[in-house]
């Protein structure tokens, strides 16, 4: 990994000094030390989204990712059990598995060919009789290492290397809201992550991204390129999509009324989101829009009017849960966000199918992520442009102290948390409230 | 086999379109395609389905116009410094199909100068080509990257 230290950790007081109530230290965002602490008292210690559960259906499926410091395979077992294994063999500690998913019957080491199964335990080794005979397949030290706790929330699994962490339901708290709300638009109350998804990088510090879902006010500039020219386009020109694509650019050229009305939300532990954004179009599912008008049906015939009236009414975008998800349920978005290095961040972008609605439904899902979650799009990589300069600008050691005050001493109290308007810049500082929180606690 | 003459003239045609992409004339670029004509850039090997698995790319010609515009006027952040690109094709293999269409596949490396950083793109266009006076139209172009599914950085201009 880049820019890795080993050296004693950032005393708590180190850490405090780096957030004030209004600003933040460039060292947040540009410290290699930093982001060491971040990986080992957030990434592995809290709880962490690794996979879907349609994912992992059946016995041997897996996917591979990253936990904290490790790659790792996150698996279902013959026993119907998610693990969570360390993709490194415990022989000569090469890589294992390099697909990205898929099924696999056991993990065979390329090199020596050691095989495991999907609960990590040692399945076979080639010339058994030449190991010393305390050799033992029973023995935790020749399995793919297990590591950490596994959770799963209607369906969405998660991971933490805590060894005594307080239940995830509790670490999630309101946020449950949002996945309850994602699954419950599916009317066979099911979800299923879609094949297809896009895995972006930017050169820049995780935390920036974060910050950006949670910030209303900078699509009016960043994003002007593409609103000027799809309010110029005609309506409907499009043989394809139903206006959708210029519709989802059109929607960050706010009006003031539209802007002025969201409302932004920011909740203990660093979670936020804020209220609705699209509001036109195909995207709202209006009476006159026959596959909106199918799909209600189907979900009023399993829910009723007012209980399906209730789930498609709640219209809050970008829902991050800290430290690394963003969902929108409405549209059936999630983006994942995997730290690599200080100032390196991949993020996977994932869309849902709503099992048993109308497959125009998954369509627009599918047009959604390529729209908005496309290395192309024409919204999204001018977002991630301006995370690589606010890098490029952080990482020079003058004036050292960057501003998150607007909007400062101006929120009210809701029922879960802070509540301000859109000019806000409250959930930056309920993130770094968390954030000091997160890297000053005890050993957990 | 085509005759030489045409499959000359397809050949001149895509060196035409990459010539215009790297000079930046992103509008007389937009007019070799057909009015209902449609860029795909496919973000799964093999991908047949552009409805139910996400796409980098899938624009028709109205959706094009506004990523020219994008291009052309408003100045994305992304395209500030404007990228300098050279957009190689080769190895073109042309046929004419029943309908009188023609059906090409082509080799490209695009390599892509911006600020400090140059990047490197290859893969394979499929096009479908109509008959238009001397020249042709693009009914379809798709564009197979090879790391179409890998990680990525934001990629600025069409390949």
């Amino acid at each position: 990994m880049d820019h890795h230290v080993e050296q004693p950790s950032l005393s708590s007081d180190e850490i405090r000094s780096l957030v004030r109530p209004d600003h933040v230290h460039r060292r947040a965002y540009a410290d290699a030390a930093v982001f060491q602490l971040e990986q080992e008292r957030i990434f592995s210690r809290l709880w962490i989204y690794v996979a879907h559960e349609s994912q992992l259906k059946n016995g041997g499926d897996f996917v591979r990712t990253r936990l904290a410091g490790y790659e790792i395979v996150v698996t279902r077992h013959t026993d119907g059990k998610i693990y969570v294994l360390q993709n490194r063999c415990p022989h000569r500690g090469a890589r294992i598995c390099m697909a990205d998913g898929g099924n696999a019957k056991v993990f065979s080491c390329p090199y020596h060919a050691w095989s495991f199964r999907s609960d990590g335990t040692l399945d076979s080794v080639p010339h058994r009789k030449s190991y010393p005979d305390t050799f033992s397949f029973d023995d935790p030290q020749n399995h793919m290492q297990r590591i950490g706790q596994v959770a799963s929330y209607r369906g969405f699994v998660f991971a933490t290397l805590s060894r005594n962490p307080a239940p995830l339901i509790e670490h999630l708290g309101p946020m449950t809201e949002v996945i309850d709300n994602l699954v419950d638009r599916a009317p066979d109350g099911e979800v299923e992550i879609a094949s297809s998804s896009f895995t972006l990088e930017y050169r820049g510090n995780w935390k920036l991204h974060l910050e950006n879902a949670a910030d209303i006010f900078h699509p009016s500039f960043v994003h002007n390129s593409s609103v000027q020219p799809a309010r110029r386009a005609p309506a409907n020109a499009s043989i394809l999509d139903q206006d959708q694509t210029r519709e989802m650019l059109l929607a960050n050229g706010f009006g003031t009324a539209e802007w002025e009305s969201i409302q932004l939300n920011g909740l203990p532990g660093g979670h936020a989101f804020m209220n609705n954004i699209y509001n036109k179009g195909v995207l709202v599912g209006q009476d006159t829009d026959p596959v909106a008008a199918r799909y209600r049906a189907v979900l009023t015939a399993k829910h009723g009017a007012e209980r399906t009236a209730s789930i498609l009414g709640m219209n809050r975008f970008n829902n991050i849960i800290y430290p690394n998800l963003v969902i929108n349920a409405q549209y059936q978005q999630m983006r994942v966000t995997v730290p690599v290095s200080v100032d390196r961040t991949l993020l996977h972008v994932h869309c849902f199918r709503l099992k048993g609605a109308p497959d125009e439904i998954f369509h627009r899902a599918v047009r959604f992520l390529t729209t908005l979650g496309s290395p192309m799009s024409m919204i999204f990589s001018d977002d991630m442009e301006m995370l690589e300069r606010c890098q490029q600008g952080l990482e020079k050691d003058v004036g050292p102290w960057i501003d998150i005050s607007r909007g400062f001493g101006m929120e009210r109290h809701g029922r879960d948390g802070s509540v301000s308007g859109p000019a806000s810049e409250m959930p930056m500082r309920v993130q770094f409230k968390a954030w000091v929180d997160y890297l000053t606690a005890e050993a957990a | 086999m085509l005759d030489y003459e045409t499959q000359r003239r397809i050949e001149l045609f895509l060196f035409e379109e990459a010539r215009l992409l790297d000079n930046r004339q992103f509008q007389e670029w937009l007019k070799l395609y057909e009015p209902q004509g449609i860029y795909w850039m496919p973000s799964q090997p093999g991908q047949t389905d552009p409805l139910n698995v996400a796409s980098i790319v899938y624009e028709d010609h109205a959706i094009l116009a506004i990523r020219v515009q994008r291009l052309l006027e408003a100045r994305a952040l992304v395209l500030t410094p404007m990228p300098f690109t050279t957009h190689l094709v080769g190895n073109v293999e042309a046929e004419e199909t029943a309908d009188g269409e023609f059906k090409v596949g082509a080799a490209f490396i695009c390599v892509e100068h911006q600020a400090e950083t140059q990047k490197v793109y290859s893969g394979r266009h499929t096009y479908q080509l109509t008959r238009h006076n001397d020249s042709f139209r693009i009914k379809m172009k798709r564009v197979a990257l090879v790391n179409c599914d890998g990680v990525h950085t934001p990629m600025a201009l069409p390949l």
